[in-house]
């Protein structure tokens, strides 16, 4: 008789599954809708209409413009609070990290629910600032996002590092942009990777606060509600591309830089 | 080795097992005596039951009612009481039409569900549906309280309207029906600005008046809007096809009239609050906006909101003309399944919907209007009474005395005997969103279910609407 014993390998089956099962699967069908037309013909006019489309590439350069301005902020809050954080001691540390992370526990339209009665006291009407209230809303959602892989970064960092930059002779700030920052990219990296996507996407919150236009998530899902499946799974597909290029990009190119430069 | 395989095996079944169980949520088929019945209905539209004693409604002839179970669940008692047949109603709800449809499409099994009109005649057009039996429409056989009790003017629309040749009586049993139309502050706007359609852009009212987000609802209002000087015509109002006509021009989906509704959408999207699927209630609730655009059942519940909370919101049917929308019970094909016994409990289920105490039990717990007016029932202009007449000290009293239509045939001596002395302000409050006088109804028209074509055109339309414009930011057109 075999005794029975699980090798580490077999640990992987129910991921694995999962994977095949969730990820790739419905991926295959969104390419397979994308790349097709109406009446399953083999197409790429769905693709070559997105680009082509004025109204399509207003979405997406509106989409990105949302993205980049709520990524930027959040690096920019975040950051200081990541390296607070990070270089305190160590019984707060974590107690302070909670007090940062603990909203990602409420429901995030329960948040701005509460928050979109703030900003309604504060500004009158709504309606009046639609891009702004957006953009705070979405901060104040994907905040926690941001500051966790940067304070994973920053802790992990060599404390040597900073103590031989000062023994050297550089003031605090050249250790900041020499030494610290360039060690926390991976950290950035994948903070901005967790912020950009969802914020491009992420139409509840445009719905919440009353901004009618559209983004790409509510494009798509006005494809859908029209039956449209394939104009709908290839922007989907198109978001998909783009953040591989993104993903790829910053693997190779900035990722690859700091490996030459240590 | 081969344990290896095997326990990689072992699992890998184990594993697809509870995948399987979680992927096959279809609607099972029972293989005992019980008949399992898919019914799939709007989110909270059918009374859920639990009522406190204190709500029971107590008519004026000394019948009361109160929910106290669910109506699914009384159902289910009734019929193996009526017919000796246990029958198990799987109940599950959707959001939009659009939801329903794709559901369906994608392979989930409902024996009943409750679109609306459009979609029921998309349905009807692609095959989806089972017509009702023949015996259901006798008023007369025992047990068909909806051919008994539905509204003499709901089963006049419903016989005119047809899709390909067939009538849409043949598939559809109605359920609940109202306006489209707008809920207002009257502290902020006139009657005379919310009798418009125009409101939406209204500068006056600069981002405080919501609009639907829903193609249809907007392309309708924005229609009327493009053809206010036509429809409002005198002469067009007196013309003898005045009904037809303007059921015509409310539907048209011609390219020049879909870039003139895009235009007006346009200039909307820069005026209101918002486009909104279901925060409008609350934000006029709130004072957030002082008008929106509003199908007359949620601007009942808007109003009755409003009313707890201490101050009085209003609603208008436009007077260019309103929107006559209903929802109503359709048997699947592929649910049904050519299974008598599940038709019958289907039919059945419509039935016990309709009958009278059923129909205000819904409309107590949802604030729509049934199609049911009952019959030789008095019990649904009672529940009418009951909810509006006039205390008999009221002083500001009006009669509200033009819904015969609604309960028989539109006479003087029906109008004379539905007749009810109500407060004032009921005659633009909710009574006149629940059972609108006879004007409201005569402006009132279909909106038909649009050929593809048209559909792509309207929907095109709308995503350049919603969409940021580039040229218009940077102004480098209009």
């Amino acid at each position: 008789m075999n005794k029975v014993t699980f090798d580490r390998k077999q640990l992987a089956v129910p991921y694995f599954i999962y994977l095949v099962l969730f990820v790739v699967m419905p991926l295959l069908v969104v390419l397979y809708y994308g790349f097709t037309d109406a009446e399953g013909h083999l197409s790429c006019r769905n693709f070559a209409e997105f680009f082509t489309n004025g109204k399509t590439m207003g979405t997406l350069v509106y989409s990105l413009v949302i993205a980049v301005v709520v990524t930027a902020i959040c690096l920019l809050l975040a950051y200081p609070v990541a390296y607070i954080l990070a270089k305190g001691s160590y019984a707060r540390k974590h107690a302070f990290l909670m007090v940062f992370v603990l909203p990602m526990w409420i429901n995030f339209t329960l948040r701005i629910t509460a928050l979109k009665e703030i900003l309604t006291v504060l500004e009158g009407n709504l309606a009046y600032h639609p891009f702004m209230n957006t953009v705070i809303c979405m901060v104040y959602d994907f905040l926690p996002f941001m500051i966790m892989p940067l304070f994973n970064a920053l802790t992990k960092l060599d404390k040597s590092m900073i103590e031989a930059g000062h023994d050297l002779g550089a003031t605090f700030p050249q250790v900041l942009l020499k030494v610290i920052l360039p060690l926390s990219v991976p950290g950035i990296i994948s903070g901005v990777t967790m912020v950009f996507l969802p914020a491009m996407t992420n139409y509840v919150v445009l719905d919440m606060v009353y901004n009618s236009t559209y983004i790409m998530g509510s494009l798509i899902g006005s494809y859908f509600n029209s039956y449209d499946w394939n104009n709908g799974s290839i922007i989907s597909a198109i978001l998909l591309m783009l953040i591989g290029f993104f993903t790829v990009f910053t693997d190779k190119v900035i990722l690859g830089k700091e490996e030459e430069r240590i | 080795m081969r344990g290896h395989l095997i326990k990689t095996a072992v699992i890998f079944m184990l594993m697809s097992l509870v995948l399987s169980a979680l992927v096959l949520n279809g609607c099972k088929r029972a293989g005992s005596d019980t008949v399992t019945l898919c019914v799939c209905n709007w989110e909270e539209y059918i009374d859920e039951g639990g009522w406190d004693e204190d709500e029971t409604i107590e008519l004026s002839d000394g019948t009361s009612i109160i929910g106290e179970g669910s109506l699914v669940e009384d159902f289910e008692e009734w019929y193996l009481e009526t017919y000796g047949i246990p029958v198990k109603v799987e109940y599950s709800t959707f959001g939009t039409n659009e939801e329903l449809y794709n559901q369906i499409t994608i392979g989930d099994v409902y024996d009943l569900a409750c679109p609306s009109e459009y979609m029921i005649m998309k349905m009807m057009r692609e095959g989806m549906l089972e017509p009702y039996s023949d015996g259901f429409h006798d008023p007369k056989a025992p047990g068909n309280y909806y051919s008994y009790g539905v509204s003499p003017y709901i089963r006049n629309v419903f016989s005119r309207l047809s899709i390909d040749g067939e009538r849409l009586d043949k598939y559809a049993a109605g359920y609940m029906w109202g306006t489209l139309g707008i809920v207002y502050n009257p502290e902020e706007v006139t009657d005379e600005e919310a009798s418009h359609w125009n409101i939406l852009i209204n500068r006056d009212h600069y981002r405080r008046v919501t609009i639907k987000d829903s193609v249809r609802d907007a392309y309708f209002a924005a229609a009327a809007i493009n053809y206010y000087d036509e429809i409002t015509d005198e002469d067009f109002i007196r013309s003898a096809d005045y009904h037809k006509r303007l059921a015509e021009i409310l539907n048209r989906t011609d390219p020049d009239t879909v870039q003139a509704v895009e235009d007006i959408l346009i200039r909307a999207k820069d005026n209101v609050y918002s486009f909104e699927t279901d925060s409008g209630k609350a934000d006029m609730v709130t004072g957030k906006v002082v008008a929106n655009e509003q199908w007359s059942g949620d601007a009942v519940y808007t109003l009755d909101q409003a009313e707890e909370d201490g101050y009085e919101l209003c609603y208008s049917a436009p007077a260019e003309g309103t929107n006559l929308w209903f929802d109503g019970w359709v048997m699947l094909k592929k649910g049904i399944n050519r299974d008598e016994r599940k038709r019958h409990a289907a039919e059945a289920f419509v039935n016990f919907m309709s009958m009278p105490e059923n129909a205000v039990r819904n409309m107590y717990y949802i604030g729509y209007t049934s199609v049911i007016s009952g019959g030789e029932s008095p019990l649904v202009f009672d529940y009418l009474k009951y909810n509006y007449e006039a205390e008999d000290e009221e002083e500001d009293t009006i009669e509200y005395d033009n819904i015969g239509y609604f309960f028989e045939e539109d006479s003087d001596e029906a109008n004379e005997k539905y007749t009810v002395t109500v407060p004032e302000d009921q005659g633009r409050r909710q009574l006149y969103a629940q059972y609108p006088p006879k004007s409201v109804v005569d402006r009132s028209v279909v909106m038909a279910c649009f050929d593809d074509e048209s559909n792509d055109r309207i929907n095109r339309s709308w995503t350049n609407v919603r969409c940021f414009d580039l040229g218009r930011f940077f102004n480098l057109r209009r």
